[in-house]
């Protein structure tokens, strides 16, 4: 035959094995792991994008470079060539002066139009909280202030403002900053104006500390080969931070939403291709007896392999196109449904998820069924004349090799690491691997204990040892997978909600002087607020460790930009909140420690420090020394106040410091702390409710995400139960024909096939409770990073939910045992 | 495909008179079965001239099958050798033997075996497909008229009789226009009504087509149709 003849020969085949059925389970699964793939992949991969330009509103651009010198023209000059928007802003200190002569310090930030180049700026007018004709940039010779300015100095719209040597007018209040959130110290209230406006206010002297910076946005590869010639042409004097690298809260939920979506992809790919892998074995098996026909009537090997694997390639074109629909129309209702929970017309998809689907579909193919098709092509002639010839001899070794390194690329292709993927095969054969051999085991237990009412159920369990060792083993499988997903699933989602703490603090006041503590304590209390503590907050510098200076000339630039940066100490008697020691020891809480410090782990493990090393400050031009007695691991997640170094009282109770203090406001922000300002002079309270609730948006829509892709898994779960039921259904019709044929009601075959499957579901649970309870235990502590919590429901569930559920799907898919007449059973498999 | 089908084409399109169709000498097989090593055949010899039909009889198990399949090239001896179409089958591997069958020789089994992925006339016109012979389905069409079974063409096997099956396979036998038949039991699985009309059927094709036969079979009568008649026993044919 030539190729044209076999491809409508196959055809043929094809059209006879759609409309007999003969290939719907492997059809299902197909569909299932395409439909899920192309929608998990089209999904994430618009909500990923998404998600990002949300994360990147708190940056107002995909990347930044910062620096504290004037920015080198390049960058400017590369961004425009990668065709990136840009902006910039410049930010320093500075102090203004009210109508009334009194002054303020103050955060100014002076930008270009443009700013910001991702979320955007709410304003209002001062006097009426009605809509404002919208601006882009402050117009020359206005300036915008935060609610804070305008109470502290009673600033009415239209009032002037003196900055440096210029006058200007107040035009608009600034209700929400997208990346005020950025650095939620920088606590003075806000002036913004115009860039061009900064020349002439002649604000910027040589020696001023201001932070220059430049903001680019664009689509991702421009955005990363930036992001690249950044960290290799100015790293040194610029810091660059992209959208990854952004917010740790909402970076983290990110990264987690991300590691949840990728798993419960991984998972069911990994299900269906289960499913694909008993379906595809099933159908070889099914052809072995064509393939002996054929060859008896003259075709070769080669032809009969060749007219499987078209049959083969055709179900797969056929599945992933309706898989690549199916998967198209999910992610567009989701889109839909997401649409009104993000502010933004959701971007569009990429090309990749469908190809990526296709792919997955055909490596699961090919890889399962390449040895089962080539065996079937194989198989000894002679079965058309003697049926013992089975004939079906190939390497087990060979077919499971294949087997993993199919499922290998197949969890490469979602997974896109090469180590994370090996782990989890390796985890899944293992995996199988114990199911087979406790499946074995407790099959010949059940045996042994049965009464005579179920000896017909636990007799058809051993009669089909083989296919039941691989049946329990499917099953457990997708019922681990359905546990695991819904325990992981849980976890996460509460472990979410526990990031924003509801009594996380809302408000940030700062810059409270000593002698105005007790004061303000006794001010909130007499407005109902709950203070945690008021925290004393030293300005420092680095400057020796173990009395080795960190400001060494001969040390290089970063590390001169990293001693030189201010940091705020605090001291305590006891150890703060949202805390905990992870070495060494925290000091005595009654007031006698000696000094010491305590270092927050992470920062201390950059910079190689060790207990009992000590480490110098230069605190208003003072040194301060002393050994380091404790890490300390920070919850930062907390949203309370914390630093990276804190000291014993003996360290730090002389020297310099004003107070910070944080807690949760329940009333409107500004009418609450409007009086505070006149009352205590120089303190300053920061709204930081609304950048929380941004981050608790983030994470509700994360997680809404991950509930739908949770339902792909369910359905490739269930898949491959069906697939596991269907693979002994041949064997089940043949053998209850006989059973029935020799005497046996239909009552009790009935029975025997319910009695079989519940107790395959239930070993099968026990099972799949085990593992499930290890890898999330492992994936909670490893992936995730959340405590993991023992649940007894999971084995409950997992064996009442086997028994229940996959004799329920055997009595269904087994059905046609108990209704095909023994006559018809029996001739049709002489 | 390759050079010994080519050989076997001309061997096939100018048999000799005097060359036997189909010739087996010294045949022996041995199978490794739980108890040591199993006989099934004893240095058997067998001859089927050109156009010629014989029956094989015995009781069960004695290796009719066995022998067929090796005949057929189905199954290698152990050790003699067959000849068939003019071809040493020893000389030729598994895929040149189905080659050398391609639309050459033909099937009836006991247990049907029409493939259930085609319909009745697919089923017919394989033999034609697989031997490259153009019209397939026109001279499908018209075997399948000659035994009766025009107006079933697209059903599938299942959704035949036993008989109908099986004259569908006598269809498929016979449509290449075969030189050697081969048949198992072709009535085992039929009662005897429907039984004599396959048998009829098929021996009208094969006069009509001069095609020989090897035919098994425990039916007497069935066996007395044939031209000789052989019987299997202690691993050896004897001539009844
Ligand atoms: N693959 C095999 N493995 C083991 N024994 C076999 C095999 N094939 C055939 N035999 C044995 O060889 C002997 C001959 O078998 P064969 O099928 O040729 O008998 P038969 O004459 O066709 O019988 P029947 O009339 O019942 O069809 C039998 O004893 C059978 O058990
Ligand atoms: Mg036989």
């Amino acid at each position: 035959m030539n190729f044209p003849q076999q491809l409508r020969f196959a055809g043929r085949a094809f059209k006879r094995d759609v409309k007999a059925g003969e290939l719907r389970v492997l059809a299902l699964a197909l569909i299932i792991a395409v439909a899920s793939v192309t929608a998990v992949g089209f999904f994430t991969d618009r909500i990923g994008r998404a998600m990002e330009r949300q994360a990147a509103d708190i940056l107002a651009a995909d990347l930044l470079a910062t620096s504290g010198l004037a920015l080198p023209e390049s960058i400017a000059t590369r961004a425009i060539e990668l065709g990136l928007d840009t902006a910039r802003h410049t930010r320093f200190p500075s102090v203004v002066v009210n109508q009334d002569d009194e002054s303020q310090l103050v955060a100014v930030k002076a930008v270009t139009s443009g700013y910001p180049l991702r979320g955007a700026l709410k304003l209002t007018t001062l006097d009426a909280p009605t809509e404002p004709a919208p601006l882009d940039t402050p117009a020359l010779g206005t300036v915008w202030i935060d609610v804070q300015l305008k109470n502290i100095l009673a600033i009415d719209q239209g009032d002037t403002l003196t900055l440096g040597a210029k006058d200007f007018i107040v035009e608009r209040l600034i209700q929400y900053e997208p990346d005020r959130g950025e650095n939620v110290f920088e606590i003075a209230p806000r002036v913004m104006l115009n860039m061009d406006d900064l020349e002439a206010s002649q604000l910027l002297g040589p020696g001023s500390r201001a932070r220059f910076t430049f903001l680019m946005a664009g689509e991702v590869s421009p955005i990363d080969s930036m992001k690249d010639w950044l960290e290799s042409n100015v790293a040194s004097e610029v810091r660059v931070q992209s959208v990854r690298d952004g917010s740790p809260q909402l970076q983290r939920a990110l990264t987690r939403a991300q590691r949840f979506l990728g798993l419960a992809s991984v998972v069911t790919v990994l299900l269906a291709g289960a499913a694909i892998a008993l379906a595809v074995r099933q159908f070889s098996l099914h052809q072995a007896d064509a393939s002996a026909v054929l060859r008896t009537l003259g075709a070769t090997r080669t032809e009969v392999v060749i007219w499987l694997v078209l049959r083969l390639a055709m179900i797969v074109v056929l599945a992933s196109v309706i898989g690549i629909v199916v998967g198209w129309f999910a992610q567009l209702v989701l889109a839909k449904l997401l649409q009104t929970w993000f502010s933004m017309v959701l971007p569009a998809p990429g090309i990749w998820a469908p190809v990526i689907g296709t792919l997955t579909a055909l490596i699961a193919v090919a890889g399962f069924g390449l040895m089962p098709v080539l065996r079937a092509g194989r198989v000894a002639v002679m079965r058309v004349l003697q049926r013992d010839y089975s004939g079906l001899d190939t390497s087990v070794v060979m077919t499971t090799l294949i087997g993993v390194i199919a499922t290998y690329f197949v969890v490469l292709l979602q997974s896109r690491d090469w180590l994370l993927s090996a782990i989890v095969v390796a985890g899944v054969v293992a995996m199988l691997g114990v199911f087979a051999l406790f499946g074995r085991i407790i099959i010949k237990a059940v045996r042994a204990v049965a009464g005579a009412r179920y000896r017909l159920s636990v007799a058809g369990l051993q009669r089909r040892a083989g296919s039941s060792v691989v049946q329990l083993a499917a099953f457990a499988m997708g019922i681990m997978a359905l546990l695991l997903i819904a325990i992981v699933r849980v976890d996460v989602l509460e472990a979410w909600e526990r990031d924003i703490p509801p009594d996380a603090p809302n408000v940030f006041v700062v810059n409270i002087q000593p002698d105005q503590v007790d004061g303000f304590k006794q001010r909130l209390d007499n407005q109902n607020i709950k203070v945690a503590g008021v925290f004393p907050m030293v300005r420092a510098r680095l400057a020796a460790h173990n009395g080795e200076a960190t400001l060494a000339d001969e040390q290089n630039e970063r590390q001169q930009r990293r001693a030189r940066r201010e940091y705020n100490l605090t001291y305590s008697n006891d150890l703060p909140i949202a805390g905990e020691i992870v070495e060494g020891e925290w000091w005595a809480t009654d007031g006698t420690a000696e000094p010491g410090w305590s270092i927050e782990e992470e920062w201390a493990a950059h910079r190689g420090y060790a207990i009992g090393d000590t480490l110098t400050f230069k605190i208003a031009g003072v040194d301060v020394t002393a050994p380091i007695m404790s890490f300390r691991k920070v919850d930062w997640e907390s949203f309370q106040v914390n630093f990276f170094v804190v000291g014993s009282p003996a360290t730090l109770v002389d020297m310099p410091a004003t107070f910070v203090s944080s807690f949760k406001i329940d009333s409107d922000f500004s009418t609450t702390t409007g009086g505070w300002a006149r009352e205590f002079p120089g303190i300053a309270a920061l709204d930081i409710g609304a950048i929380m609730n941004r981050v608790k948006t983030l994470m509700d829509r994360a997680s809404l995400a991950v509930e739908y892709v949770f339902l792909f898994t369910v359905l490739a779960g269930i898949c491959v139960l069906l697939a596991a039921v269907q693979s002994s259904q041949g064997e089940r019709i043949r053998e209850s024909a006989l059973l029935r044929a020799l005497g046996a009601s239909h009552h009790q075959i009935k029975h025997a096939v319910v009695a079989e499957f519940a107790i395959l579901g239930a070993i099968a649970g026990l099972l799949a409770a085990f593992f499930a309870t290890v890898v999330a235990w492992a994936l909670s502590r490893f992936v995730f990073e959340l405590p993991y919590e023992f649940n007894g429901w999971l084995w409950i569930i997992g064996v009442l939910g086997g028994a229940v559920g996959i004799s329920i799907a055997g009595y269904f898919a087994t059905r046609r045992v108990l209704t095909t007449p023994p006559v018809v059973a029996l001739r049709n498999t002489a | 495909m390759n050079n010994s089908t080519q050989s076997a084409d001309s061997a096939a399109a100018q048999p000799l008179a005097d060359t036997p169709v189909l010739s087996g000498s010294q045949i022996e097989k041995s199978i490794s079965g739980p108890s040591g090593l199993l006989t099934i055949l004893h240095s058997l010899d067998i001859a089927v001239d050109n156009s010629e039909a014989i029956a094989i009889v015995g009781p069960s198990g004695s290796g009719k099958s066995t022998l067929l399949g090796i005949l057929a090239g189905l199954d290698t001896p152990t050790s003699g050798s067959v000849h068939m179409l003019g071809e040493n089958l020893n000389d030729l591997d598994e895929d040149q033997r189905a080659r050398l069958r391609a639309g050459k020789v033909g099937f009836v089994f006991q247990s049907f075996q029409l493939l259930p992925g085609l319909n009745a006339l697919e089923n017919v016109m394989l033999p034609l497909e697989l031997s490259n012979t153009p019209d397939a389905s026109d001279r499908a069409m018209t075997m399948l008229d000659q035994v009766g079974l025009a107006d079933r063409a697209t059903h599938q096997p299942l959704q035949l009789s036993g008989g109908e099956q099986q004259r569908v396979a006598v269809a498929r036998a016979f449509v290449s226009n075969p030189a050697l038949l081969f048949a198992d039991e072709p009535t085992g699985n039929l009662d005897s009504g429907t039984g004599h009309k396959i048998s009829d059927l098929m021996f009208s094709l094969r006069e009509q087509l001069g095609s020989a036969l090897v035919l098994v079979t425990h039916d007497e009568t069935l066996a007395m149709r044939c031209d000789r008649r052989l019987r299997m026993g202690d691993g050896k044919l004897t001539s009844v």
